[in-house]
Order: structure tokens, then sequence, then C-alpha cells
């Protein structure tokens, strides 16, 4: 008898959770200078909450929050409105540090992708990162460099927004670690045209290697201008070159010997699953995914197999979340205690002939090690 | 040959930005208001160069006249729609009308065309020259960047002979200079106006097809556009056609030649000379001319600055 109470109540607490249903609005920044990685964000986001676990139903809004802080911790209070289960939140790093305390205060978990180091050391407890944080991804890009390149005199490029400071100080940290000074280092301004002075100084100071933290954009006028002045240098980029959509503004020779990190790289298909993710995600959106699409659609996931476990609460759910693990496509998320959930980072390769790159190096953990 | 490595594609990319700035200055002296939009009009050209491409496979060049065309009908919407019915109250009026089409056609690219990197046909090919291979680094000359020099020229003189040998070019400098005295002698004054934005916004068309090319488009690009042109007038005089090209000559400068300096005379260096100090020290030198020289390197053909 009282194996049969315990199935019925096991049947009714599934059934409960098979019937959740939660609202998850989605703020990212579709318009601005982040709106390419913005549109993955949301992109990954919305295929996985139009394809919930069993039992799951997720109601959703897309709010665009540009790339102003205030608009950002607006979006936030308005969707705080509708008791969200979470907020898919914006992978602008200056946005984030901006709603962290909106968040504190509603209680609301906060999904996203955003590398900036800073934003889960602020000892905020509703902060689940699903990108590999700088300090993951630029030590993997130093790494190859050194491991795989030989890189000795290294040159240093990147922009001056807060992603580029941000990458930047975990690139020179980790080349200080091997005993590497850069022999030249330079901030770009996001609306640079032209790259052909800042190859020129780096080939002055005799830099052996270009290493890159740029947004897509200019990582692509880079990449032009030293195919074109046959500067013959390797160049390890960052995150910004794995982009398709970068990718396809550039001929393959111009992307031959060049690599990049990044988190994942779903258009190089992997593995079965990651090959299914990326028929689902070009049926549905027509365009290719990036490492930033697959960590969102991953970091959605996980949240929404919390739900269908039961957690239905943001209260339940940031205990699911800090607690728990989860086998995504890209890597398994288990959270750092500061809601650092991804903690992998590959290298990819182009070999000049295709548009698709190989994943080369796989670096897990690279922070800790 | 560093130098003139650096020294070409300067000038390939003033050619490109001394459109943008005419675009900009014939506009501010036909309706005496500064079109914030002429930035956003410029991007605009970028994806109507990528439309009209997907339409016509044909190579940059052939598209061009087409584009500016229609452009040009696009300039004539602004007139209607943004200047025309505000030309009577205060100019902040036209100000903020033109900062409007700016927010729609950059939101309404966005949403047409997503938010990714685009890229325009080239003018003539992707080719490229190479001399001197041997000779530090060699000089790396692109058809693209030639063509931008040679229609960014063509273009100019083709506005120069526009203005100083033909009767609808005089009516047009006669209403630049003093709309009221030009509608006194019977020049029909708001078809004067109406044909500069098309001219104005038919450069702008054209700026943007040759700059999409090399450095690709974004619904985004409009504002930084916009504050070049803005620069360039500012440096070479507030409605000075000569001065708009000067200056854009000079924001090139400024953009390619130098910083890469310390490349070309080791002995230069620090943060000056890094792409952020060229930026700061272009806009002290700015600072320097407004104070010295407020008529700008070319004079000043209108009074009121915005």
């Amino acid at each position: 008898m009282k194996r049969i109470a315990a199935c019925l109540l096991l049947t009714a607490a599934a059934s409960a959770a098979h019937a959740a249903s939660v609202t998850l609005p989605v703020l990212v920044p579709l318009t601005g200078f982040l709106a390419v990685e913005g549109a993955s964000q949301r992109n990954g986001a919305i295929l996985a909450l139009s394809t919930p676990p069993a039992g799951v139903t997720a109601k959703y809004d897309v709010s665009d929050t540009g790339v102003s802080p205030e608009v950002a911790v607006n979006a936030l209070e308005r969707a705080a409105g509708d008791k969200p289960i979470a907020v898919v939140a914006p992978m602008l790093g200056t946005q984030m540090l901006a709603m962290l305390p909106v968040a504190m205060e509603q209680k609301i978990p906060l999904l996203t992708i955003s590398g900036t180091a800073a934003i889960t050391r602020q000892g905020n407890p509703y902060i689940f990162r699903f990108f590999p944080d700088d300090a993951t991804t630029k030590i993997a890009q130093v790494r190859f460099a050194l491991e795989n390149k030989g890189v000795k005199k290294p040159a240093v490029i990147y922009q001056t927004t807060a992603y580029g400071q941000s990458g930047h100080a975990e690139i020179v940290n980790a080349l200080k670690k091997a005993g590497i000074v850069p022999v030249y280092e330079e901030a770009l301004d996001v609306a640079v045209k032209d790259m052909a002075p800042v190859l020129a100084k780096a080939r002055a100071a005799g830099a052996d290697s270009l290493i890159v933290h740029l947004h897509g954009g200019p990582s692509a006028l880079l990449l032009k201008a030293a195919a074109a002045s046959g500067l013959g240098l390797p160049i390890i980029a960052g995150s910004g070159l794995s982009q398709p959509s970068t990718i396809n503004l550039l001929e393959p020779a111009e992307l031959a010997g060049v690599c990049a990190e990044t988190s994942s790289s779903p258009v190089s298909a992997e593995s079965p699953a990651m090959q299914g993710f990326l028929d689902a995600y070009r049926r549905k959106f027509n365009a290719d995914p990036d490492g930033f699409a697959l960590a969102q659609y991953d970091g959605t996931m996980m949240a929404l197999e919390a739900v269908a476990k039961g957690a239905t609460t943001p209260a339940a759910l940031t205990q699911a979340l800090s607690s728990g693990s989860y086998a995504g496509l890209a890597m398994t998320y288990k959270s750092n205690g500061r809601g650092d959930m991804a903690h992998s980072a590959v290298i990819i390769c182009y070999d000049g002939k295709s548009r698709i790159p190989k994943v080369v190096a796989h670096y897990t953990n690279a922070a800790a090690d | 040959m560093l130098a003139l490595q650096l020294l070409f594609n300067a000038l390939a990319l003033g050619a490109a930005y001394a459109l943008v700035a005419l675009g900009f200055v014939l506009i501010l002296n036909a309706t005496g208001a500064v079109n914030f939009a002429q930035g956003d009009l410029v991007m605009a050209g970028g994806y109507g160069g990528l439309v009209l491409a997907r339409m016509l496979p044909v190579p940059g060049v052939v598209l061009l006249p087409l584009l500016m065309a229609g452009m040009a009908a696009l300039g004539l919407m602004v007139a209607l729609v943004a200047y025309f019915p505000l030309r009577r109250r205060p100019p902040e009026a036209v100000f903020i009308s033109t900062i409007a089409i700016g927010i729609i056609l950059q939101n309404g690219t966005n949403i047409l065309f997503g938010p990714e990197l685009a890229r325009t046909p080239a003018l003539l090919g992707d080719g490229e020259f190479r001399w001197l291979d041997g000779v530090g680094g060699g000089l790396v000359v692109s058809a693209q960047s030639v063509a931008i020099i040679v229609v960014a020229a063509l273009l100019i003189a083709g506005l120069h002979l526009l203005f100083s040998r033909t009767q609808f070019g005089r009516r047009l400098r006669a209403t630049a200079q003093d709309r009221e005295v030009a509608s006194a002698i019977g020049i029909p004054v708001d078809a004067m106006v109406a044909a500069t934005f098309a001219v104005g916004v038919a450069l702008a068309g054209a700026a943007g097809l040759l700059l999409a090319r090399g450095f690709f488009v974004t619904p985004n690009d409009g504002g930084n556009y916009m504050l070049k042109a803005y620069i360039a007038v500012t440096i070479g005089g507030w409605g000075s056609i000569p001065g708009a090209v000067a200056g854009a000559a000079l924001i090139a400068l400024f953009e390619v030649v130098f910083p890469a300096l310390p490349a070309l005379v080791p002995a230069l260096g620090g943060p000056a000379f890094s792409q952020n100090g060229a930026t700061i020290v272009l806009d002290a030198l700015i600072l320097v001319i407004l104070v010295a020289r407020p008529q700008g390197l070319f004079g000043e053909a209108s009074k009121a600055r915005a």
C-alpha cells in the first residue's frame, strides 16, 4: 500500500512538473555594435524556448537592450513585472553589471553569455554565465599561440570596448605568466577602417605573430589587410572571428592559417548531436550558428531541464543551476560557485580552402591549470 | 614604400569621405540646416547597392548610376518629409526631423537586412596590382581603391561643372547663397532646395557603395559617417565645398598616415601615435581651428554653425 502511495505521489509530482508553464524573457542587444552577436544570442535562446523538454511550456518576449546600460535595466525592470522564472540577459558586460543589482533585488536568475570576467565577481548569486569567461578563452588562445605556434614576440591588438579591455588584460596576464612581454600593443576603436597602420607598426616592432581580440567586423578588416599586405605572420584571433556571418565576408585564402578561440564551433559539427543542432538552427533561422548561439541554447536548455525536473520557481531554479551540472552540446556546464558555468574553450583553424573551420584543440579548465 | 602605400590608402579613404562631406555641405548650404541623417543615408546607399546587386549581377560601376538615381529619389522624399514642412520653424526642428529620418533608416535596415555585416559588389573587380615586392613590403594597389579614387574624382569634377557651367547649377548656388534674393529674382527656390537634397543624397549613396565593399556596412554605421562629415566641414570651412574635400582628406590622413608614423620614423612613438591618440590629436586640431580660424581652412559661406 505504501509503495502504491509513493508511486502515486511520484506520478503527481511528475505531472506537476510536466505541466510547468514558465515565462522566460529574452533581453539581448539587437541594435548597436553588438547586434550580430546579440542576434546569435537571441536565436540560441529562441531555439531552446521553442523546443522545451516534454511537459514544459515556455512563454517569452524578445526585447532589444541596445548597448546602453539604462535600456537594459529598464528592460529587466519591465520583465520583472511578468514574474519570470529567469531572464536571458544581454551579453554586453556593462549592461550586465548594471542589471545585477536589479536581479539581486528581484531575485531573478540571469542566464547570460557575456564574457566580461567581472560579472561573476560581484558576489551575486543570480548570475549564471554559459560562455567561458575571458580568463578561460584568453588563456586557451595564449596557450595555443605559445605551444602550437611557437610565439615569442607577439603583437596584441584589441578593441577599446569593455569586451576588448577585459580580454586584453587576460591575454597580457597569460603572456606574463609565460615570461613573455608583447612587443607591441594597440587598442582600436570599432570605427577604425584601415588596418594598414596597426599592421605596419606590428611589423616594425618585430612581432612574430598577432594575438587579436577584436569584434567580428574589425577582425575581418584586419585579416583582409593582413592578406593584402602579405603580412605572413601567424594570427590567433578572438571569438569575433568565429562568427559565420563575419567569415562569409572573407575569401577562404584570406583565412589561410588563421586560428581563433571560441567556446564551440557548431558549424564544424564535431558530433551527431552538434550536427542536429546545426540542422535545426539552419531550418529555423536560415543562417549558420556560432558559439554564442550554442552557448545560449545550452544555457537556456539547462534552465528548462531544471524546470522539467521541478524547479518551477526562481528560487528553485537558482538552487538547481547553482548546484547541478548539465551535459550540453558544447560542453558540460557546472557552476564554480560564482555562476561561471562554462569552463572549456576550443581553438579553430582555417585551411585556406574552406570557410568551415576545424577544431584543432580543446582546453578545459585552462584557467585553473 | 610603406609611406606610398599609406598615402594611397589615405587617398582612397579620403575620396570616399569627400563624397560624404560634399553631400552634407550641399544640403547645409541650400537649407541652412544640418542634415543629421547624412551618415545614415551613406549606410542606406550601401544597402541600396546590395539590393541592386541581388537584382542585377553586374559590376558595381554599372550599378552606381542606378543607385544614385534611386538615392536622389530618396533625397526628394527626405526633403518632402523632413525639411519642407518645417522650413519656417526654428532650425532645431529640421535638426530633429533629420535625426528622426536617420533613426528610421537605421532601424529599417536592421529589420530588413539584419545586423550582420554586409558587402557590396566591387566597382570593377577584386584584382590588385603589386609593385616592387622586394622593397619594404612593396606597394599593393587594389582595383577597388583605384576605382574609388577615379569615381570620386569624376563625381567631384562633375559637381564642379554642374555648379560652375550650367544655369541649373548657378540657380542652385544662388539659392544656397541667399534664398530670399533668389526667390525675388524668380528662381524656384523650393525646387532648387529639393534638387539639392537629391544631389546631396545621391552623393551619400555613391559613398555608401564605394565604402561598403572594402569596409563593409551595418545598420549602425551612420553615426560614424555623420561625425566624419561634420568634422570635415568644420575643418574645411562651414559651407565651403573645397573645404569639405580638404577636411575629408585630412581626416583620412589622420586615420591612416598619422598613426603609422612610428613605423616610418622610428624616433617617433608614444600614445600620441596610437589610433586613439591620432583621434585625440585630430580633435585637438579642430579646437585650435575653431579658436584661431573659426571660418575654417577655406573660409565660410554660411554664418550659422549648428
